[in-house]
């Protein structure tokens, strides 16, 4: 049984195609991440999804209705922390939660017991009547998280949860995520631009650029594409290997030479071996396990770099 | 109905912590009173003039009129104030949340309207003790006035807000609708001695019965009737409440 089944799901904004034909599908109770840069179209996927954009194509299913045609139901069952803050500053925390749940129909009777349980969960119950103005980054987005849960939701939609957010704050965040699936019966779909974030929490990646899945796996089938060892060499006047040790080898849009090996350690000697027969002069050499970053730029030629969207920071510290 | 009254909560808690806008939105027409009213009360202190007032001083005259004009401003910056929520993501929970998004919209706009009229009380009695015509028996039926052009007024920002689509129109159209309005409602000076086209706008806004139905409970002085009044303000709020919450059934983010 799927959580979320997409076919061939499209959306445009004018010319621009901000999801450009795409398919997949989550499993129930797993962590399923779109990996991609900022405009990728992850978050344009997200707000189909939970029922506040319309696709111009395709079809998108979510616990088991269409996002379209059923979107009522669905929003029954999703639970969702968009990207940018939507909490009261002027409130506390508890009145956060009090009246996102009684949107969602709980009486105050049933909201109590509640509201102290996740408060506890996400270990804010100190700042229970605080006003979220004085909250840091990371407790409003713990709250944010708090919030969604309110519901019990089948589905809980994170789009790029720990964006803005320092190293520390960001591992705690993951802990919670990781709490939330050892603990309740919960599917989650998040979205994120940060490789280890992508590595360290989720079950399969789906790799997204320029409004298309380019990779769509385990994040260990996602590296195991590239061998064991990847090397970077910077040379003057690079050009590729053709040697049995090199499984695969590029010159990157950056003018480095990627080569995909078994065993660095083995095939480096051969490398300065032969380079040295061509007369290719060796700036330096790096080699490593592949990441995730390693499998986008094999996909793409380009580097995913973590900069952050300057407009998005400036309006989260502006709240 | 939860949706509704959780809506209804959280606009008189987010307006009960924001003690700089509860003092503001009172003290503008208290300044008004003070210094514009009494300022020309001596001027207008005449046999004649207190004739164009209906006969009584103009302290009096102005006071109901002030009353309206401040639930008029509260009610249109709450109902505009959507577009915040627009901007900064409230609006998006409301949207993915299963409750019926007219109950929600709904009641945001009571909220808002039941609040605007806890301020136009406060101005109420604030204005008392210099206004010396007011009849005490007017206050109860005033603020139910107040409370529909509270419901009619929030429900346009509401809309006007929906429509607009970023916070950079927000300055032009308080200018364009709200001064405009405010003059042409009869609430500083009389309708009669206005230039005659001047009249004719007079007529066509809402705000306009309003502060003749409050003159009315409140002075005695009329130029309608308190049925056509209210039949005129109930019928714009309705007309407007349903506007909003249609254009709220079909907003997407886009």
């Amino acid at each position: 049984m799927h959580a979320i089944v997409v076919e061939n799901l499209t959306k445009r904004f004018g010319e621009i195609v901000a999801v450009n034909n795409v398919s997949f599908k989550v499993n129930k109770g797993e962590i399923f991440s779109f990996l991609g840069p900022n405009g990728a179209g992850k978050t344009t996927t997200i707000h189909i999804l939970v029922t506040i954009l319309k696709p111009n194509s395709g079809s998108a299913f979510v616990a088991g209705h269409d996002v379209v045609k059923e979107a009522r139901e669905v929003r029954k069952k999703i639970g969702i922390v968009f990207q940018d803050p939507s909490l009261d500053t002027n409130l506390t925390a508890y009145e956060n939660l009090y009246i996102h749940g009684g949107i969602y129909g709980y009486s105050s009777n049933q909201l109590r017991n509640k509201i102290d349980e996740l408060l506890k969960f996400v270990e804010l119950e100190n700042f229970k009547n605080k006003v979220v103005k004085t909250f840091s980054g990371g407790m409003a987005r713990r709250l944010e998280v708090a919030k969604a849960l309110i519901h019990e939701p089948e589905i809980l939609f994170l789009d790029e949860p720990t964006i803005g957010l320092d190293p520390q704050t960001r591992a705690r965040i993951w802990e919670y995520i990781e709490k939330l699936r050892g603990e309740k019966d919960i599917t989650i779909f998040l979205t994120t631009h940060y490789m280890d974030e992508a590595e360290q929490l989720s079950d399969r990646i789906a790799i997204i650029d320029k409004g298309k899945i380019i990779a769509h796996d385990t994040p260990e089938n996602l590296k195991s594409m590239l061998g064991e060892d990847i090397i970077y060499i910077n040379a003057e006047n690079p050009e590729c290997f053709d040697e049995d040790f090199a499984k695969d080898c590029k010159i990157l849009e950056d003018g480095r030479i990627r080569i995909s090996v078994n065993n660095a350690s083995s095939a480096i000697p051969k490398i300065f071996e032969i380079a040295q027969k061509k007369g290719l002069k060796i700036n330096n050499i790096t080699y490593h396990k592949p990441t995730l970053n390693d499998v986008f730029i094999h996909l793409t030629g380009k580097e995913m770099r973590d900069k952050e969207n300057s407009s998005q920071l400036m309006r989260r510290r502006f709240r | 109905m939860r949706a509704f009254a959780s809506m209804v909560y959280r606009q008189i808690k987010r307006f009960w912590r924001g003690k700089s806008r509860v003092i503001g939105a009172i003290i503008n027409p208290l300044i008004w009173l003070v210094f514009f009213g009494l300022g020309w009360s001596k001027v207008f202190d005449s046999p004649m003039a207190r004739q164009i007032f209906g006969g009584i001083d103009y302290i009096s005259f102005l006071a109901p009129g002030l009353m309206t004009m401040g639930l008029f401003t509260a009610s249109f910056i709450s109902g505009v104030t959507v577009i915040w929520d627009k901007q900064f993501g409230f609006l998006k929970e409301t949207l993915v949340a299963p409750a019926s998004r007219k109950s929600i919209i709904a009641g945001r706009i009571f909220g808002d309207a039941f609040i605007s009229l806890v301020q136009g009380f406060i101005i109420l009695l604030f204005t008392f003790p210099l206004a010396k015509s007011l009849k005490i028996s007017g206050f109860a039926p005033v603020l139910l006035v107040g409370f529909i052009l509270s419901i009619a007024i929030s429900s346009l920002g509401v809309s006007l807000s929906l429509k607009m689509a970023s916070m950079e129109g927000f300055q032009m159209i308080m200018m364009i609708i709200m001064m405009p309005l405010i003059f042409l409602s009869g609430a500083i000076y009389p309708i009669d001695t206005m230039p005659k086209w001047m009249q004719y706008v007079t007529r066509v806004n809402p705000l306009t019965y309003a502060v003749d139905a409050s003159r009315n409970l409140l002075l005695g002085i009329s130029k309608f009737s308190l049925l056509l009044d209210f039949s005129i303000l109930s019928i714009i709020a309705l007309f407007f409440l349903a506007t909003a919450m249609l254009l709220f059934e079909r907003a997407t983010i886009e």
